[in-house]
């Protein structure tokens, strides 16, 4: 975590000058200079770093050069809407792509696996903006079942906003989540396919058959058990990685969540925001790398006898 | 080709008199698909057209006196001024769209290529590096790369393009940052299986210098893992480079990708001119899903455990 | 009983539909089963004997497919019975082991909860009497302490104890017929002999009809009443097992028995391998002081050397290994401080049990492994060079592995695989490299002209023969084989035993020869080392050693060998 703060801090603050944006350059002198000391910019770089971890620990990122308010605050205000939209997607392509998937590594070579494997495969490459304008257009432009931007209607929980429990907060939801749903449901489905095919194929399963047992108990407690590890494994992993693609689809969409934050901060070099952001991605990172390391010690039982030595 | 497909083999006789090398069995068994096969042809075919744009093209859409302001935004199958019809319309510069396309194509593939090919060099070298050389530098450098591979690469190159600023070189190099991972990683995991293989262990007790095991005994078996990470990274890389043109922090507005085209047309797509957006997504489209589907092809064929 | 067989089966025929055509893995099989009866089908790989036995349980995958012919089940026509009949039948009537058992369990799942799948695939239990059920089962079975075992993952079981699992579930509901595939080969020969007691025991007490799939000859008849040899798809010979191995009427059955090197004299050529091979080129002028050693006097000495492989782990490694990214952790296998000398020219046999070290110990001879302690000299002068990053220095010791389809390399043209280590020592020019390589392929009994194929376009036992060729061009004078003929069938394996014996002979090698047979050892060695956890046990003389055992690991060893009933004369 510290390596991840001085490579993140390093990183953003080693290029670009953020006064140039803030600023134009018809301004005098002084208030050029007064500006660099306000935001501590006359330091050098290893004393910047050092007020910066100090901060930190206080929970301070700093204060925003563009919005001009603390970092933390922005961010947490953001943060709801992109948790909200994240975890819609996830679960949904969890949901559909999991299950898609084993039928397609059950039955190979039918019809409906080639047709799912097929659109996998579109999903898999088509870039995840294209889509969401494709969306837009059908849903949005020229059937206008649903709206094409912003959150509509939130209900505040514990203080907090939340657009699913509304009718007009989740038809706003639906298309943006489709979106970033769609990349990640093909990944899923080809997971869930390739981790199939190979366990079909396995000694266990002809054993279990060679047993008597019924094709679904074959599927659901053997195979589903052996592909378990992997699809856990891409589930943590991807949910930190649709955290970050989300800044695509929140561009499009004109989702207020973090995304669209940290793409108006690279603009205009915010730099408190891109460090406090990607800190707090990496934190999410590791707290998810963490929960998956966890989830397999409960489901692999090799690791949870060594794990208790 | 053909001599490969008109020869069946009998099963089980392996001494047959001909010279089968290992590339070319590959190739037969690549032609069984013929989606594959099909994908390929796609694949050329858009190279192809990539590398002679300024030969294929009814117009240089970056030639300023071709554009005619009056022409812009209109639709498929108009004529223009210059007398010929813009089969699929004109952009908001009143610029032919199917000749932008071909540009944009060619400006897309170069930087997925040049990027692939960079991150293929870079983690290649490091990983079958790391791989033989074993021990702590091994673990270090592994544990950067695990590092990196736990951070999207979308939001690496995001950063790292905007820190860098616009350029086709900066592009490049924040692609290949990205994605240089992936290959060190997939030539990591396998050059350590291939490590410990027995034929590794022949020459290695032969004794053979260590440049010469490397390279021609492990890197070479380390390919075919190495070339589904390839196909799938060049595709990735071309879709990165249209992500990040999109999102405004890709290349400068004097390369029009693909990306950058659409991301032109966004704007006009809600007034209903659509084709502007879409037809160079369509185009990106079909280069990425028929790259995805060769790459895809050839997994199935590299994949051990689905061999019967 | 009855007089009606339990088991028919009428002109089976089973083909697989390949891209390359049609291969006709079983092609025209007939034989019956009495209750009760034992029967060992017995063949090479490739003969069908599996897919006889998956075709009688109703598991052929596509694309093989029973072609046509019968399969009786006390009457009962299973050829074409639809998947939900045929699945009533698996399990409880017929059942089936396999043969590794590290694979046929699930992993992620107790023994306890794998029994129960099975028990309820027939019958409705209460989770209590599932319970219970599983530990008898267990019990039944000969595993020590059920009741805790019974909540054990495989891992923790040994593949013996795996394998005895594995047959508790195919009994649990008191089958007519188990059909066992090699269900011992993937075993230690002490594991397999109490295996094939107890699986003896058991079927007589229960009256179960046992089908018993092997290539190997021995363990069939220490366990089987008849037995049928098969090839090529077909049943060449078959009969109670007495006639069948001491009175074999088809001449591919007595082939098979003649390749046997327990049947033939220590060091005589095996019948089956006979064959006129060319001479081995010269050797390239050397100093021929460098071997100048006297017989007799200690040539190649190990002393002392140990070796160690440590267990890493942590969170990153255990991340790694997540992605994909670590390789799965090597077993602790200790070599423990291990001196051994051989005499020019000599042939010293080390014999072990899998993870005995033996490999390892091989390893080190040959200079690819760098000892922990100790150290190998050849002729007075160091294997491997001393230091961090210590590498092999002589060209003196080649090796000969286990795998012929591991230890080539895929993407090399044979030819090029041969010259490579000639020609980057200088023992022979860039011009002279093809004939040198003809030469060494007509010596391993090699059409010349293969040198420009890949090792796919060859069979297990010709690859065998490149690697001995690629070993050999090296011109060493001594060879470390492991395992040579682990993998090859009977008579290929006699083959290449014989190819050994000659080329030893006429190259004058002295040879560390590594194995778990020991009746390969005894046939090819002088002298024998025993090995057993990372130690050498016993050493001495062959016949010495096998006739007055002396250390009670060696005798349980030996005891454990099935042994084929002879002829009398």
């Amino acid at each position: 975590m510290l390596v991840m703060s001085a490579l993140v801090f390093v990183g953003v603050y080693a290029i670009g000058n953020p006064i140039d944006v803030l600023i134009g350059p018809d301004v005098s002198q002084d208030i050029r200079l007064e500006t660099i000391a306000r935001y501590g910019l006359d330091q050098p770089l290893w004393r910047q770093y050092f007020t910066f971890l100090g901060r930190i620990l206080h929970g301070d990122f700093g204060r925003s050069f563009v919005f001009g308010m603390p970092v933390l605050d922005l961010i947490l205000s953001r943060l709801p809407a992109t948790l909200e939209l994240t975890l819609a997607a996830v679960f949904g392509a969890a949901l559909i792509g999991i299950p898609a998937g084993i039928y397609a590594g059950y039955r190979p070579d039918s019809f409906v696996a080639k047709a799912i494997m097929t659109i996998s495969i579109l999903g898999f490459s088509v870039p995840t903006f294209w889509i969401g304008l494709v969306l837009i257009l059908t849903f949005a432009v020229e059937l206008q079942w649903l709206p094409a931007g912003g959150r509509g209607a939130t209900i505040a929980i514990f203080g907090v906003e939340w657009s699913f429990l509304t009718a007009n907060g989740l038809s706003h939801l639906l298309l943006p989540a489709a979106n970033l749903a769609f990349f990640k449901l093909a990944l899923m489905t080809r997971l869930a396919r390739a981790g199939t095919r190979e366990a079909m194929l396995s000694d266990t399963v002809k054993f279990a058959r060679a047993a008597g047992l019924s094709e679904w108990t074959v599927l659901r407690r053997h195979v589903l058990r052996l592909i378990a590890i992997p699809l856990v494994t891409v589930f943590g992993l991807e949910f930190a990685s649709t955290l970050a693609f989300a800044v695509v689809t929140e561009t499009i969409f004109s989702w207020p969540g973090i995304g669209k934050l940290i793409i108006d901060s690279i603009t205009s070099l915010d730099r408190p925001v891109m460090v406090a952001y990607l800190m707090l991605v990496s934190f999410v990172f590791i707290m998810i790398n963490f929960l998956v390391d966890l989830a397999y010690v409960g489901l692999d039982p090799r690791l949870r006898r060594a794990g208790s030595r | 080709m053909s001599q490969i497909s008109s020869a069946k083999p009998a099963p089980a006789t392996p001494a047959s008199t001909r010279q089968v090398s290992p590339a070319a069995r590959f190739w037969a068994e690549f032609r069984e698909s013929k989606v594959a096969v099909a994908a390929l042809a796609v694949v050329v075919l858009m190279l192809g057209v990539a590398i002679f744009a300024p030969l294929v093209a009814p117009q240089n859409p970056y030639d300023l006196a071709n554009l005619v302001l009056t022409d812009a935004r209109r639709p498929p199958g108009y004529v223009g001024s210059g007398g010929y019809t813009h089969i699929l319309g004109t952009d908001a510069q009143g610029r032919d769209l199917f000749s932008a396309i071909l540009y944009g194509l060619r400006i897309s593939l170069q930087m997925g290529l040049i990027a692939g090919s960079l991150a293929f060099v870079v983690g290649a070298t490091l990983g079958v590096g790391a791989a033989y050389i074993g021990g702590r530098w091994e673990a270090f450098i592994m544990r950067v790369i695990d590092l990196q591979l736990a951070f999207p690469a979308i939001l690496l190159a995001l950063v790292l393009s905007a820190l860098l600023g616009q350029g086709k070189a900066q592009l490049i190099a924040a692609l290949a940052a990205a994605q240089y991972a992936y290959f060190a990683r997939t030539a990591h995991g396998a050059a350590s299986a291939e490590r410990g293989k027995d034929y590794v262990e022949a020459v290695l007790s032969t004794p053979l210098p260590a440049w010469r095991v490397v390279l021609k005994h492990i890197f070479p078996n380390c390919l075919p893992p190495l070339i589904v990470v390839a196909t799938v990274q060049v595709a990735n890389a071309i879709a990165l480079e249209a992500t990040l043109s999109f999102l405004g922090v890709g290349l400068p507005v004097t390369e029009p990708s693909l990306g950058m085209l659409i991301s032109n047309g966004f704007q006009y797509m809600l007034s209903g001119r659509y084709w502007i957006s879409i037809y160079p997504g369509i185009a990106l489209i079909m280069l990425i899903v028929a790259i995805n589907l060769v790459g895809d092809r050839i997994r199935d064929q590299v994949n051990p455990r689905l061999k019967r | 009983m009855s007089g009606a067989p339990l088991l028919e089966v009428i002109d089976l025929a089973t083909h697989f539909h390949a891209r390359a055509g049609v291969v006709k893995a079983v092609d025209g099989v007939s034989f019956s089963l009495a209750r009760g009866e034992v029967m060992g089908l017995v063949g090479e790989s490739g003969s069908g004997k599996s897919i006889t036995g998956f075709s009688i349980i109703g598991l052929i995958d596509p694309p093989g497919r029973v072609e046509h012919g019968s399969i009786k089940l006390e009457g009962r026509e299973l050829v074409g019975l639809p998947p939900a009949e045929l699945r009533a039948i698996r399990g409880k009537s017929i059942s089936m082991v396999f043969q590794d058992p590290m694979m046929t369990l699930n992993p992620m799942l107790t023994i306890g909860a794998q029994i129960g799948l099975a028990l309820e695939a027939h019958e409705t239990v209460s989770a209590a009497e599932r319970r219970s059920r599983a530990i008898a089962a267990l019990a039944q079975v000969r595993i020590p302490e059920p009741e805790t075992k019974v909540d054990f993952y495989p891992h923790q079981f040994s593949g013996g104890m795996r394998q005895r699992v594995a047959i508790a579930i195919a009994l649990l509901h008191r089958p007519k017929l188990i059909i066992c595939d090699e269900p011992t080969t993937a075993l230690d020969v002490s594991i397999q002999a109490e295996i094939l007691a107890e699986m003896k025991e058991l079927v007589a007490e229960l009256g179960t009809a046992l089908i018993w799939i092997s290539h190997d000859l021995a363990t069939v008849a220490s366990i089987a009443d008849h037995v049928c040899v098969m090839r090529y798809g077909k049943i060449v010979e078959a009969g109670p097992v007495l006639d069948v191995l001491t009175r074999p009427q088809h001449p591919y059955t007595q082939g098979l028995l003649d390749a046997l090197p327990s049947r033939a004299k220590p060091g005589a050529l095996l019948a089956r391998g006979a064959g006129t091979d060319a001479a081995p080129p010269p050797r390239a002028a050397r100093e021929e002081e460098a071997r100048k050693s006297a017989a007799g006097v200690p040539y190649v000495v190990v002393d002392a050397v140990g070796k160690r492989f440590q267990r890493k782990s942590g969170v990153l490694r255990l991340l790694g290994q997540r992605l994909g990214i670590a390789r799965p952790l090597p077993v602790v296998q200790a070599v423990d401080a291990v001196s051994l000398s051989l005499s020019r020219g000599e042939a010293l046999g080390l014999v072990g049990e899998s993870g005995s070290g033996k490999s390892t110990l091989g390893r080190m001879v040959a200079g690819i492994y760098a000892p922990d302690s100790g150290h190998v000299l050849l002729d007075g002068e160091r294997v491997m060079s001393e230091g961090e990053r210590a590498h092999k220095i002589t060209t003196r010791i080649q090796t000969i592995f286990q795998d012929p389809f591991a230890s080539l390399n895929p993407r090399m043209r044979i030819g090029d695989s041969i010259a490579e280590g000639p020609l980057a020592h200088d023992l022979v020019s860039r011009a002279e490299a093809g004939p040198y390589v003809a030469q060494w392929l007509a010596a391993v009994g090699l059409d010349p002209a293969f040198a420009g194929r890949y090792p796919h376009q060859f069979s297990g036992g010709q690859r065998q023969r490149v690697a001995i060729a690629r070993a050999l061009a090296m011109q060493p004078d001594v060879v470390v084989c492991d395992e040579p003929v682990a993998s090859l069938d009977v008579s290929i394996q006699a083959q290449i035993i014989n190819l050994l014996i000659r080329l030893r002979q006429e190259l004058g090698l002295t040879l560390l020869f590594i194995s778990h047979d020991l009746s390969v050892v005894r046939h090819l060695c002088d002298r024998v080392a025993i090995m057993h956890r990372g130690k050498i046990v016993e050493s001495g003389p062959a016949g010495e050693v096998y006739e007055n055992p002396r250390d009670a690991y060696t005798k349980r060893l030996l005891a454990a060998v099935p042994v084929l009933p002879v002829a009398s004369p």
